[in-house]
């Protein structure tokens, strides 16, 4: 139970990981299609982002079961 | 070997960067080799700049993705004077998606992004939006509209005219041979499917605007019909995409009848895996008995 957990840890750090790469450029337009005023709204609700941002990781997980 | 031709415009590559998955196309330049990939196109282009829906607009679906984001852009203007400038020499294609709420709306935008001379290659005239409350998928189910409309932009611009169709119809193939007699180049096909989600405790709808588009592996079977449809019915070349994951989706779509293939929700994981399926593409094409990519389009066992 605690290895699959984390696995599952592990993977979505991985995932963060990978975004290092991503220009700032990149991250305001993913912003921007995310919420009505892109970063000002992800400062002001950092719980939603956050929030938002754990959801993200774990869709990209399911993704890359579907895609294996 | 992957490199396709339409009218005189090449494509390295038969996979494109579909509407609104790629930014503008300027934000991604330094995280993929744009030089395998045919073509990017960029989000919806609106005559005014439009904020999109109220938030949450994106919900992450089992196999997909479940968007209402509401055509968020900058407004023509706008993208003329900042981003169509950095898009002049982008390293690949770029074709500019437009969407309005009426007729006269899409001719003002063409018109605006027209006369500002830009390098890219030709519009995809995006009349099926599901997100919005006007125009958009209004267009899109309609064929006598969407013909009316094709030959409207057809009179104003040589480029290349794309005209994306929405999947949420009776007959798709209609709609594809009255953009085709109005004069359009190209058929893109599908855009998402609507759809929606709701908290099974609360009852909460999971999307602010209640209702998106689906898009993602999920939807990848309706989606390789419905190009099969349109290919059965129009001579004119066509765009594929809904749930392309894997290079293998890539060929099944080019053996429905698409020319070239477009990738999307994938991009919203990781925007560099795109540029895997050329490779992948390639080596595949170098172990069989095709010569190049062109031989496989249509070619199914009927």
């Amino acid at each position: 139970m605690n290895k699959a957990i984390n696995k599952k840890l592990k993977s979505k750090f991985y995932i963060l990981l990978s975004m290092r790469k991503w220009p700032i450029e990149y991250i305001d337009w993913r912003l921007t299609t995310a919420y009505p005023k892109g970063w000002k709204f992800a400062l002001l609700h950092p719980i939603i982002l956050i929030k938002d941002l754990w959801r993200y990781l774990e869709w990209c997980q399911k993704i890359d079961e579907d895609i294996k | 070997m992957l490199s396709i031709k339409i009218k005189d415009i090449t494509f390295n590559s038969p996979i494109i960067a579909a509407s609104g998955t790629f930014g503008y196309g300027y934000e991604v330049k330094d995280m993929v080799d744009l030089n395998k990939i045919g073509c990017v196109i960029t989000k919806s282009i609106t005559l005014e700049s439009r904020e999109g829906n109220p938030q949450p607009r994106l919900h992450m679906s089992s196999s997909g993705m479940l968007n209402a984001i509401g055509l968020a852009n900058v407004g023509v203007n706008k993208f003329c004077r900042d981003k169509l400038p950095k898009l002049d020499n982008l390293g690949t294609n770029v074709i500019i998606s437009i969407a309005g709420s009426c007729i006269e709306e899409y001719i003002n935008i063409l018109k605006i992004i027209e006369s500002s001379n830009g390098k890219h290659i030709g519009y995809e005239i995006n009349i099926s939006c599901p997100n919005v409350k006007k125009g958009g998928m209004e267009f899109g189910i309609n064929s006598e509209i969407t013909n009316k409309l094709t030959k409207a932009l057809r009179l104003l611009t040589d480029r290349l005219l794309i005209v994306k169709l929405s999947p949420n119809v009776t007959s798709i193939e209609d709609i594809a041979l009255a953009a085709e007699s109005g004069g359009a180049d190209m058929i893109s096909a599908v855009n998402t499917f609507l759809g929606t989600a709701i908290d099974y405790k609360t009852g909460k709808f999971s999307l602010s605007s209640k209702f998106g588009g689906l898009s993602g592996p999920a939807i990848k079977p309706i989606a390789l019909a419905k190009v099969n449809k349109i290919y059965k019915k129009v001579n004119i070349p066509i765009i594929g995409m809904g749930g392309v994951s894997s290079f293998q989706d890539v060929i099944e779509f080019i053996r429905l009848g698409s020319t070239l293939v477009q990738m999307g929700t994938l991009n919203y994981r990781d925007p560099s895996m795109i540029c895997n399926f050329y490779d992948e593409i390639k080596l595949f094409i170098e172990e069989s008995e095709f010569s190049s990519i062109n031989e496989l389009v249509g070619k199914f066992d009927e």
